[in-house]
Order: structure tokens, then sequence, then C-alpha cells
């Protein structure tokens, strides 16, 4: 979320504004796969597999105003009602995702290698 | 699971007032669903639910609004030096200004301290006060003449100078006791509405005991005080319009581009 902020899309690469947050890249995690609302984000985030990010309603839509700003995410324009709308990721959040996800995922392996964690696989 | 109980939403709802108001007014009723939705399925007591909850309320709304305040010094660099440099040099004058009045209202005092030391040394060496004080007619309400009044050890007044209405005014009886533990004291004192004496009484312990006043009538000070206050005040509205106007024209000259030949 830092440096995501206040940034144009079209100014930007994705790997300007790694590192993501946590809160930022467990809710890019969860509409990776499919567009949801905020409370199906909130709950994807806080599985172990999600981030195991706990967050409430005022985190979470403090960030998805900041993501919708930055162009990581957009409302679908498709509601349930007017207390319910769904987001998705935007292609330059697919590709900040992306970015960020191989980023973590070096970090990951450079713990593998120097056997930092004993039973890491 | 158990819904949301309306009072605890009701709670949340004005709870929310402490979230940015342009994220409120956007986003209150999914924040509300998503409440409704989480408290539904919740896994954990309502305690910990609704302390959780409220955390990251308190904990969001600072961060929005420490973030908002970022993206205006970023977006707006011109008016955010302006408003720190308006501020500072609203300090800095006011403590110029609050360091004046304190110098003219000490400078108040400062024949009074003198003329109560001296007859107060020459009344405890001996002396009767009606010999040492000369006579005298100080109207408190016309003159700017400093006076000074012996008051006996019952605070009855004796020989002075300082006169209110043809008599010789006394002050309230607290300000005695506290000069009898005290030794001295600097009181601004109000004999009448819109008599005001900066006076300086101090204790006599001798074979005639009692208290010395020599005080002196604040108009001129307060005149002065007026004074300043007036000119402090014309020159921070000066210094901030010429500061809005120098924003403003720096703001207009980073708005131009240049043409293109």
């Amino acid at each position: 979320m830092r440096k995501a902020d206040s940034i144009k899309p079209a100014a930007i690469k994705p790997g300007d504004i790694l590192p993501l947050s946590p809160v930022v890249f467990s809710i890019l995690l969860a509409l990776a796969a499919s567009e949801k609302h905020g409370y199906a984000i909130m709950k994807e985030a806080a599985l172990p597999e999600g981030g195991g990010v706990i967050m409430g309603p005022g985190t979470l839509y403090g960030s998805l105003d900041r993501m919708m700003r930055s162009g990581l995410v957009e409302e679908t324009g498709i509601t349930d009602n007017e207390r319910r709308r769904y987001y998705r990721i935007t292609t330059f959040g697919s590709e900040v995702f992306r970015a960020e996800a191989a980023r973590l995922a070096r970090v990951v392996g450079a713990v593998r290698r120097k056997a930092v964690l004993e039973g890491v696989r | 699971m158990e819904r949301l109980p309306p009072p605890m939403l009701w709670l949340y709802r004005g709870a929310l007032v402490v979230y940015p108001l342009r994220l409120r007014f956007k986003y209150r009723e999914q924040m509300l669903q998503t409440l409704r939705d989480a408290y539904r399925d919740r896994n954990v007591g309502a305690i910990h639910f609704w302390f959780r909850i409220y955390k990251d309320l308190a904990q969001s709304s600072f961060t929005e609004r420490f973030n908002m305040m970022r993206d205006f010094v970023f977006k707006a660099p011109i008016a955010f030096h302006t408003a720190a440099l308006a501020l500072v040099l609203t300090l800095l004058g006011g403590a110029v200004a609050i360091t004046m009045q304190q110098m003219l209202r000490r400078g108040a005092n400062q024949p009074q301290i003198d003329m109560a030391q001296w007859y107060a040394g020459e009344i405890g060496a001996g002396e009767a006060p009606g010999n040492v004080i000369p006579p005298g007619y100080v109207d408190l309400e016309r003159s700017l003449q400093p006076f000074v009044i012996f008051y006996d050890e019952q605070g009855n007044p004796g020989p002075g100078t300082g006169y209110l209405e043809q008599r010789i005014p006394v002050p309230p009886p607290g300000v005695f006791d506290f000069v009898r533990i005290h030794g001295s004291e600097n009181v601004t004192w109000q004999p009448r509405s819109g008599v005001r004496i900066a006076s300086v009484v101090r204790r006599i312990n001798s074979k005639t005991p009692g208290f010395i006043l020599a005080g002196r009538s604040l108009r001129l000070v307060e005149e002065q005080e007026s004074l300043l206050w007036r000119i402090v005040m014309g020159g921070w509205v000066a210094v901030m319009v010429l500061l809005l106007a120098g924003a403003s024209l720096l703001n207009r000259a980073q708005r131009v581009k240049p043409s293109v030949a």
C-alpha cells in the first residue's frame, strides 16, 4: 500500500511498487481467482493459505479504496444489492500481484537454500 | 450463527464517525454489511470479536487519515508549506507578542517595587509612617501617578497618598493574609470596576508593624497592551495575506506550461 497509494498505473512498472503490504497482497490473492465482495475477500485473506491476514471492515475498505485509485482493483458494477459490491483485479493489478509473488518466491527460495528454517522444503 | 443485534449495529454505525468522511460516505453500507456477515460467521466470542472490530476501526481510521494527509502533502506541496509557514510565523509572532506584553506588565510594577522597599525599610528602621509618607493626594480613578499607603497590622488604612472617592481604599483581607506569610506580593488590585492598580505590598516587622502598599494605575499599561495587540493582529493579518498571495502566485506559475516554439 505504501508505494502504490498515489501512483498512476500508466506511469509505473509493476516492480516499482513492490514490496506490497500483507493486506494488499492478501486482497490481490483473494481476487486473483475470481471477483468477490468485501466480506468474501476478508474471509479468504484470514485463511492460512490466504495470507492469514485478519482485518476488519475499516482496513478492508480503506485498502480497497487506495487500491482502486492505484489501478490495482476495480468494482465490477455487479451487486447483490447496494451493500454488497463486487471487486476484481485489474490487468495492472495482476501484473503487480505476479511480480510480488515472484519476489516472495525468491525470498522463500533463499530461506530454503540457507536452511534458516528447519523442515522447510 | 446468530444475527447481529441491532443496537450493536447502531453503535458501530455511530463509531464510524472516526473514519474519514470520504471513505465513510462511500463505503458505510458495505462496511455494515461486511460487519453483519462477519458477525454471523464469527468463530470467536462476542467480546473478542468486538474488540477486534473496534481496534481495526481505530487503527484504520488513523492510518487512512495519515495517508490522506501524506497524499495532500505530495499533491499540494505549496499549500502544505504555506500552512506550515503560517503556523510557524503565528507561533513565533505570538511568542514575541506575549513576551512584549509580559515586559510591559512587569515594567508596570517597577517604580512600586522600589517605593515599597524604601518605605518598608524606613518604617522598619523605626520611623513613624506619618513622618515617612509625604502628604499628597493621588486620585486612583484619574491619576497615573504612583502612590503609597500604610496599613496597620489589622489592615486598617493609615497615612497614605492614594484616594478613591476621597477615601483611602483597602485591599481584600486575603492580600494581607498572603503577605503575612510570604513577606511581599505583587498583585493587580481592582478597588472598583474600571480602576485597576498594579500594586506591590510588603510586610513591615517593627515597633509599628503593618503593611506598605505602593501602587499605580494600570490604565496606561493596558492602553499600551491594547495597542500592542492591535499592531500584532494587524501585522498577522498582513503577513497571512502576503503569504497566501505569494502561495497563490507560485501555484499559478507552476501550472503555466512553457510555450513550445
